[in-house]
């Protein structure tokens, strides 16, 4: 296969289409929230996970249980959750890493009572041995929710094969997180990204790595790059407008990117525990305990890594968590001389005229 | 001048001495500072027994906010922070905070920097991303104990588990830090005042259950600066018994520090706007309504008898709770207490306790069959709040109950 035929399959996973061909195979779909979530359990329990991080729709129906001031992200889940987007989906797994994630949880109980809302607690003091058994009891607590919304069983074996598969996964999506600047467009290397939570895992890989394979014969890119920082990429118009000025992503700190690959977890010992030494090694993100701000070290060592130009931090509103982080990475890209450009990217992108601008603007300072 | 008994110029007062034990907390810290020794920087419901059993000064961020913005400076510090690059939807108290953390000194109250940071985020996952930037900028430890919302009715023991591994760490962390060390019995006399001083503050906010209410509401958001700073010193518990005991006097002689007719009564949902109290306090008192009941009359209900029920109790605060247990507390005050109507401040600050408070409160008028009016504000940003909507509001919750009244 070719780049462009490859790249066309992932650019053709159509979640809505997806979820129709899974429920007719007879198959159970479990929702999973940003940011993170046991997706391994699911995967194992013979469930399709599929990832829910709102979409570009207008806000209406969402209004009756937020107020204006909570992120888009959470609110246009619940907007497509009462519009019956997901409807056939047997639960939804939302874990409470940022207080807009504590609230969409209890709201979506109201909201959309059809699909059980399954709480992932986990905990932020995450390393030591008592943060340890609380990720393992927050585990267990879902898979007896899982269990009784789908009936589905559980069984540790599986697990222990479901984290290779998703260890193997990870790995290649960081190899593809590092190539995909050298060759793609933002565009493409979105599509990428943004299919995983979607299509079967296996099936993801799979092609991730004859996509990989396809690219060696490719011709680099020229031009300046940048490292991409926020909760998330996807928006057609950044996009397009970073393709057009030419300026690639060289690496990402995105939470629906690359921060979903970093970690794997150990594929020895008991599997639950395994998971739970996934999440305590997790780190460099916004909704998990940082005091050292340990990630704005990190996006500048991607910086100077990659040799990216710049960094473009791709803010969405009302999103505090990294409202905060900002601050700390302006600073330390400043003492480092890097460039960096804050736009604020919302689900529906009204004023987006001066975003172009910023990104117009930015592109000719990194030149 | 006649001072006039009970107010906040008699030295007998609970209201004077409230205020004194608040005005102490702070030059406590102070002169804590000024001795060498090492000062915390708390949140509101951090484990203050900690500090307090170990005798470690500590001043709250938060109160220190809410004083810069009753003072008429939430705007100007906002701004500082604002500069620097926090978005202006940032929590307006986060905000106040990092601002003060940089220009260190704020005469609408000042306070000492800190050598350590107190972070508990069972109020707000803000907190941690707050407590975590004051760290990073300041160079200084982040002792961090973490709560996690429970999606729940009960505490599990799981949770029980975690977060006491995680005091005895805290406990472990403020030694080194101090040089302090930790004393059991030193611990039961600061659980006993705190118990104490909670059981007071629960029995005076009950009695607003008198017709008319023996109190102004607003008194309370003014005496819950000591709930958060000094519960378990024993002047908090004695003021805190004054207190309820005046209040008793009050229903007696049929008085009350809410100095207008009780035509209304209320709860009030949400924290104060600090910048607007006068405002809000006045287009309540102007039109009779007394806000006789708000959540912190539960909030600060500290009562356990060890070690692990104290853990359990800070498991439990209204912003760590699910909405039917958080709907469930406020439907039994407000049928204790009983009120008119719920107003509620759609708090543009607070994203947890305003995120989920459309249905919470729509659930709350259907149980206690009551009307719930909204109004847009802020609690330390006076940006966000519109005088002229505000009275609208009001204007409307008064109509409603006064319909309902006369059709009763
Ligand atoms: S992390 Fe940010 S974008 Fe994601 S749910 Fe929380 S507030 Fe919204
Ligand atoms: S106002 Fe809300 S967000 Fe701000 S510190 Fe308090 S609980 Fe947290």
């Amino acid at each position: 296969m070719e780049v462009r035929e490859i790249l066309d399959v992932f650019r053709a996973a159509d979640p809505a289409a997806l979820k129709e061909k899974y429920l007719a195979e007879g198959r159970k779909i479990v929702l999973t929230a940003p940011v993170y979530t046991p997706e391994e359990i699911i995967h194992s329990m013979g469930l399709v996970p599929m990832g829910v991080w709102g979409a570009d729709v207008l806000l209406k129906r969402s209004k009756r249980y937020f107020p204006a001031f909570i992120c888009s992200v959470v609110q246009s889940i619940v907007e497509l959750g009462m519009r019956g987007t997901y409807d056939g989906a047997s639960a939804i797994v939302i874990p409470s890493l940022c207080d807009s994630l504590k609230v969409v949880g209890q709201n979506w109980k109201y909201a959309v009572p059809g699909i059980p809302f399954i709480p992932m607690t986990y905990p932020q003091n995450r390393a030591s041995e008592a943060g340890r058994a609380f990720t393992k009891a927050g585990y267990l607590r879902v898979i007896r929710d899982l269990e009784a919304a789908t009936g589905a069983k559980f069984s540790a074996q599986a697990l222990a094969d479901s984290i290779k598969i998703y260890n193997e996964h990870n790995a290649l999506m960081r190899r593809f997180g590092r190539e995909a600047g050298k060759y793609l467009s933002a565009a493409d290397r979105s599509a990428v990204f943004k299919s995983a939570f979607f299509m079967p895992k296996e099936e993801h890989a799979a092609l991730v790595k004859k996509l990989l394979a396809a690219l060696e014969g490719e011709k680099p890119l020229s031009g300046p790059s940048v490292v991409t920082t926020g909760i998330l990429a996807d928006s057609p118009a950044i996009l397009a407008k970073l393709d057009e000025l030419g300026l690639r992503i060289a690496a990402d700190d995105v939470a629906a990117e690359s921060r979903q690959y970093r970690t794997d977890a150990p594929e020895t010992g008991d599997p639950l525990d395994a998971l739970a030494a996934k999440f305590a090694g997790m780190g460099c993100c916004s909704v998990l305990l940082d005091p050292e701000k340990r990630r704005a070290d990190l996006i500048v060592d991607s910086v100077r890594e990659t040799g990216a130009s710049g960094v473009l931090a791709l803010q969405t509103e009302f999103c505090d968590p990294e409202e905060f982080d900002y601050v700390i990475i302006k600073k330390a890209c400043a003492a480092a001389g890097i460039p960096l450009l804050a736009v604020e990217v919302d689900r529906q992108m009204a004023n987006f005229g001066q975003a172009e601008t910023m990104l117009e603007a930015f592109s000719e300072r990194l030149g | 001048m006649e001072v006039r008994k009970g107010s906040s110029q008699d030295p007998n007062s609970a209201k004077y001495k409230l205020n004194q034990i608040a005005a102490k907390a702070y030059s406590d810290a102070q002169a804590a500072k000024e001795r060498g020794e090492k000062v915390g920087w708390c949140a509101s419901n951090f484990p203050v027994e900690l500090p307090e059993t170990l005798g470690i000064p500590v001043c709250y961020p938060e109160n220190q906010a809410a004083g810069i913005a009753a003072r008429g400076q939430g705007e100007k510090l906002c701004s500082i922070a604002e500069d620097e690059g926090y978005s202006n939807d940032i929590c307006a108290y986060a905000r106040i905070s990092l601002a003060y953390a940089k220009i260190k000194d704020e005469p609408a109250q000042n306070m000492p920097m800190p050598d350590f940071m107190l972070c508990c985020n069972n109020i707000c996952s803000c907190m941690t991303k707050w407590y975590e930037n004051l760290s990073k900028e300041l160079d200084i430890p982040l002792i961090m104990i973490d709560i996690p919302f429970n999606p729940d009715n009960e505490v599990s023991r799981d949770e029980i588990e975690y977060v006491k591994a995680q005091f005895l760490e805290a406990v472990r962390q403020l030694e080194e830090i101090t040089g302090k060390k930790w004393s059991d019995e030193r611990f039961r006399e600061v659980m006993a005042n705190s118990c104490r001083t909670s059981r007071a503050w629960l029995e005076a906010t009950a009695l607003a259950a008198a017709r008319p209410s023996p109190f102004n509401g607003f008194d309370l958001l003014n005496h819950m600066a000591v709930m958060v700073t000094a519960r378990g010193k024993p002047e908090a518990a004695e003021a805190m018994e004054l207190l309820a005991r005046e209040y008793r006097e009050n229903i007696e002689n049929g008085t009350s520090t809410f100095r207008a007719e009780e035509k209304y009564r209320i709860m009030f949902e949400g924290i104060a706007c600090w910048p607007w109290l006068r405002v809000t306090s006045t287009g309540l008192k102007s039109r009779g309504i007394n806000m006789v009941s708000t959540i912190y009359a539960d909030a600060f209900g500290f009562i356990y008898d060890d070690f692990d029920g104290m853990i359990e109790a800070y498991c439990k605060v209204p912003n760590a709770i699910n909405l039917e247990t958080a709907r469930d507390k406020r439907v039994r005050l407000c049928n204790n207490i009983g009120v008119d109507g719920l107003l509620v401040h759609t708090n543009r600050s607070c994203k947890l306790w305003s995120g989920f408070m459309p249905e919470m409160s729509r659930q709350i008028g259907e149980a206690c069959g009551i009307p719930v009016v909204s109004f847009d504000g802020d609690q330390a940003d006076p940006r966000n709040f519109s005088e002229a909507q505000y009275d609208t509001r009001v204007q409307g919750l008064t109509e409603i109950m006064a319909s309902r009244k006369a059709g009763e």
